[in-house]
C-alpha cells in the first residue's frame, strides 16, 4: 500500500496556482495530503468523504454496469509565444478525449456545448467552473502545449467541477511526431490515478486485414491508429497471437497450399517457421509464461491439440479424441486450457484441467460455439450461434454466469481480451464489412476501432512492449 | 442402129455420172484439199495432246495420291484429337464435378459415391498423374476449425478413392476451411456451393 501510496503522490500536481509542473515530494502541503488520502480512500473504495460532490468521482470499473462520468475536454491552450502548431490544439484534445471515450469509464461532451470565454487558462484560478457545471460537466480536464521547432512539450491538469479542486496534474516532453504517444501516456496515467489500474492506451491490435484481396496480418494502436502491414506473403495469413509481453506473435500462413505456423519478432523483424508438418499446423495459443505453444496437428490424421516450445518441438499430446480439437486458449494460471471441439457432435467449447487431464465441457447453449478466449481477470469469452448469427458470450469457467455482449447487429466474432482483461475486442459485420470492435468487459460501450477498406478480423490485443 | 444405142448408153452414163458428180465432186475435191494441206499440223497437235494428257495423268495421280495421304493423316490426326479432347473432358470432369457436404459434416453423401467411382476409374487409367483434394467449408463458423473440418472433408474423399484402389501416394488432401468460397452470399444458397471437395490434378 505505501508503494501505491508514493507512485500515486508522484502523479498527482499539488501546487495548482504554480505555473510550472513538477511532482516532486518536495511539494507536499497539508492540502496535498488530504487529496492524496481522498485518491487513496476511492481506490480501495470506501467514501468516508462527505463531500457530495467528490463521492461523484467514484470510479468502480469492476461493477457489472457502470456510470459514464461525463467529461469536458476543450481544445488545448497554447501556453508558449509563438505557436508553431496551431493544429495541435484540437488534435492533442482530440486524442485524449478519444481515449477516455474508448475507456468506458467517461463521457465525454460535445465540444459544441463549451461556452467557457476564451479567457481562461488551464490553472485552477483561471477557470470558471460554473461554465462547465451548468453543461453537465462532472470532470474537466484541461491541457496547454507548447512547441520548440520539433520539441513538444505538454501539461494535463484534471478538475473536479463541483468541488474545483485537482485531481491530476502532470508535464510531458517528447516531440511533436510522437503526441500521440505522449497523450496516450498521459491519459494512461490519469486513469491510474483515478481508478487504480492503468488505462489501455498504450496497447495494440494485431487482426487479419484483406485490404490487399490478400489475407495478411496488420498492426495498429489499440485506438486504430498507426497501422502498419507486418505480412506481405500474398497468401492467406491467419490467427494473429501476440506473446504475452507483446514482443513477438505467431500466426499461420499458407505455403503451397499447406498451413504453416510461423513466429514473427516484431522488434527484431525477423520471421522463423515454427510447426511445418504434414497436414495442419494452425491456431496456436501462446502459455501464459510465453514459453510454449498449444496448436492443433494433423500428424496422426486427426486433428488434435499438441503442446510445442518455441523451436516448434513437440512436447506433449493435449488432447485425444476422434473429433476435432482446435482454437486452444490457457487459463491465466496456465493449469487449465479452453478449446473448442465437436466430440458431442457440433463444435462446443471444453475446458482440459492440465493437472489431472480431465475434460469438462463448458457450453450448452445453442449448436455452435467457438473461440474461447481466457481473460487475466478469469473470464472465458467465445462466439457463440443459436439463431444462424453470431454473437459474443462470455462465461465464468464453471460454466456459471452466461452474458451476452452482442446482440441482433450482423455476425460478431473472434473475441479476444485486452492483456489486463478490462476490454474486449471482435470483429463485427455489423456496418457490411467486417471492421474491429472494443467494448467493455461487460460488452458496454462498444466502438468501433478499425475502418480500414476491405474487412479486418481476428483481433489479437498486445500489451505495451516496453 | 447398134451404134446409136451404145451412143446413148454412153450418153446417158455420161450424163448421170454428170450429174453425179455435179451433186457432190465439188465439195469433196475442197475437203481433200484442206486435209492434205492440214496434215502435219494435226498429227503434231495429237501428239502434244496427248502427251499433255498423259502428264496430266500422272499429275492426277499424284495428287490422289496425296490427298490420300493427307486424308489418312488427318484421320489419324483426328482420332488423337478426339482422344486428346476425350482425355481433355474427361479431366476436366474430373476437376470440375466437386463433392458438396452437409453443414458441419464430412461424410460423403450417397448421391456423390458414382461420381467418386468415376474418379476412381480415371485415376487407373491414368497412372501417370497425381491429385490433389481442396476441403472448402461455409463461412460460418471459424476459420480454425473450419480448416480442421475442411481436411477432413478432404480425407473422407481420399479414403473414399483409395478404398477403390487408387494410390494414396497418388493423392494429397489438403484443406482452405472457409477461405475459398465459390459464391459470395450470406445465405444457403451460397453456403450449400462453398461446403465441398475440389479435385485438382498436379501434372508430374
Amino acid at each position: 500500500m505505501m508503494k501505491l501510496k508514493s507512485i500515486l503522490a508522484s502523479k498527482i500536481l499539488f501546487n495548482s496556482k504554480q505555473k510550472s509542473i513538477s511532482s516532486g515530494p518536495g511539494f507536499f502541503t497539508i492540502r496535498a495530503i488530504f487529496l492524496l488520502i481522498w485518491i487513496l480512500v476511492l481506490w480501495i473504495g470506501i467514501i468516508v468523504h462527505a463531500d457530495r460532490a467528490e463521492s461523484k468521482l467514484y470510479i468502480d470499473i469492476t461493477s457489472p454496469s457502470m456510470r459514464r462520468i461525463s467529461i469536458a475536454m476543450p481544445d488545448f491552450k497554447y501556453l508558449g509565444k509563438k505557436n508553431e502548431h496551431p493544429d495541435l490544439s484540437s488534435k492533442l484534445a482530440g486524442i485524449i478525449s478519444n481515449d477516455f471515450d474508448l475507456s468506458g469509464y467517461f463521457k465525454p461532451l460535445d465540444k459544441d456545448s463549451f461556452i467557457e470565454g476564451p479567457e481562461s487558462g488551464v490553472t485552477r484560478d483561471s477557470i470558471h467552473f460554473k461554465d462547465w457545471s451548468v453543461i453537465g460537466a462532472e470532470i474537466l480536464l484541461k491541457g496547454g502545449y507548447e512547441c520548440i521547432g520539433q520539441r513538444l512539450k505538454v501539461e494535463v491538469r484534471v478538475f473536479d467541477v463541483y468541488s474545483g479542486s485537482q485531481l491530476y496534474g502532470k508535464r510531458a516532453l517528447g516531440s511533436v511526431e510522437e503526441s500521440r504517444y505522449l497523450m496516450h501516456r498521459l491519459g494512461n496515467d490519469i486513469i491510474f490515478s483515478l481508478t487504480g489500474h492503468p488505462g489501455p492506451f498504450l496497447t495494440r491490435l494485431a487482426f487479419v486485414g484483406t485490404s490487399t484481396g490478400r489475407k495478411e496480418i496488420y498492426i495498429s494502436d489499440y485506438d486504430g491508429h498507426n497501422l502498419k502491414q507486418t505480412t506481405s506473403y500474398n497468401t492467406i495469413t491467419l490467427s494473429p497471437r501476440w506473446s504475452p509481453l507483446g514482443d513477438r506473435m505467431i500466426y499461420t500462413s499458407f505455403r503451397n497450399s499447406r498451413t504453416v505456423l510461423f513466429m514473427h519478432d516484431v522488434i527484431k523483424g525477423s520471421v522463423a517457421k515454427i510447426s511445418d508438418r504434414k497436414g495442419l499446423n494452425i491456431a496456436a495459443a501462446w502459455t501464459p509464461n510465453g514459453k510454449e505453444l498449444a496448436l492443433t496437428l494433423t500428424i496422426s490424421g486427426n486433428p488434435d491439440i499438441y503442446l510445442i516450445d518455441i523451436t516448434g518441438k513437440i512436447l506433449k499430446k493435449l488432447t485425444r479424441n476422434w473429433g476435432i480439437d482446435v482454437s486452444p486458449a490457457f487459463s491465466p494460471d496456465g493449469k487449465k486450457m479452453a478449446f473448442v471441439s465437436n466430440r458431442s457432435g457440433s463444435p462446443q467449447i471444453y475446458v482440459l484441467n492440465l493437472i489431472n487431464n480431465q475434460v469438462e465441457r463448458l457450453t450448452f447453449e445453442g449448436n455452435y460455439n467457438t473461440s474461447p478466449a481466457w481473460s487475466k481477470l478469469d473470464r472465458i469469452a467465445f462466439a457463440g450461434s443459436s439463431d444462424g448469427h453470431f454473437d459474443i458470450y462470455t462465461i465464468s469457467p464453471d460454466g456459471k454466469d452466461l452474458h451476452r455482449v452482442t446482440q441482433d447487429q450482423g455476425d460478431n466474432e473472434d473475441p479476444c481480451w485486452s492483456p489486463d482483461g478490462r476490454y474486449i475486442a471482435f470483429s463485427s459485420h455489423r456496418t457490411g464489412s467486417k471492421h474491429i470492435f472494443i467494448a467493455n468487459a461487460n460488452g458496454e460501450n462498444q466502438r468501433q476501432v478499425t475502418f480500414f477498406e476491405g474487412d479486418q478480423l481476428s483481433p489479437s490485443w498486445a500489451q505495451h512492449f516496453r | 442402129m447398134k451404134r446409136n444405142l451404145i451412143i446413148v448408153t454412153l450418153a446417158v452414163f455420161v450424163c448421170s455420172t454428170i450429174f453425179l458428180l455435179s451433186s457432190c465432186a465439188k465439195k469433196q475435191v475442197v475437203t481433200e484439199e484442206k486435209e492434205i494441206k492440214a496434215a502435219p499440223k494435226e498429227v503434231a497437235k495429237v501428239e502434244k495432246e496427248r502427251l499433255a494428257a498423259k502428264e496430266e495423268e500422272i499429275e492426277r495421280a499424284e495428287r490422289v495420291k496425296i490427298e490420300r495421304l493427307e486424308e489418312l493423316e488427318s484421320a489419324k490426326k483426328r482420332e488423337a484429337d478426339a482422344k486428346k479432347a476425350w482425355q481433355e473432358r474427361r479431366s476436366a470432369k474430373f476437376e470440375a464435378e466437386s463433392v458438396y457436404f452437409d453443414f458441419d459434416k464430412s461424410f460423403i453423401r450417397t448421391e456423390y459415391r458414382p461420381g467418386l467411382k468415376k474418379k476412381a476409374e480415371f485415376l487407373k487409367d491414368n497412372l501417370n498423374i497425381h491429385i490433389r483434394i481442396e476441403g472448402n467449408c461455409d463461412e460460418r463458423g471459424t476459420n480454425e476449425y473450419n480448416l480442421a473440418l475442411g481436411e477432413r472433408r478432404a480425407d473422407s474423399a481420399k479414403k473414399f478413392l483409395v478404398s477403390l484402389g487408387s494410390s494414396p501416394d497418388r493423392i494429397e488432401a489438403i484443406s482452405y476451411g472457409e477461405e475459398r468460397p465459390l459464391a459470395l452470399g450470406h445465405n444457403e444458397g451460397s453456403w450449400g456451393q462453398n461446403r465441398r471437395d475440389d479435385f485438382v490434378i498436379i501434372k508430374k
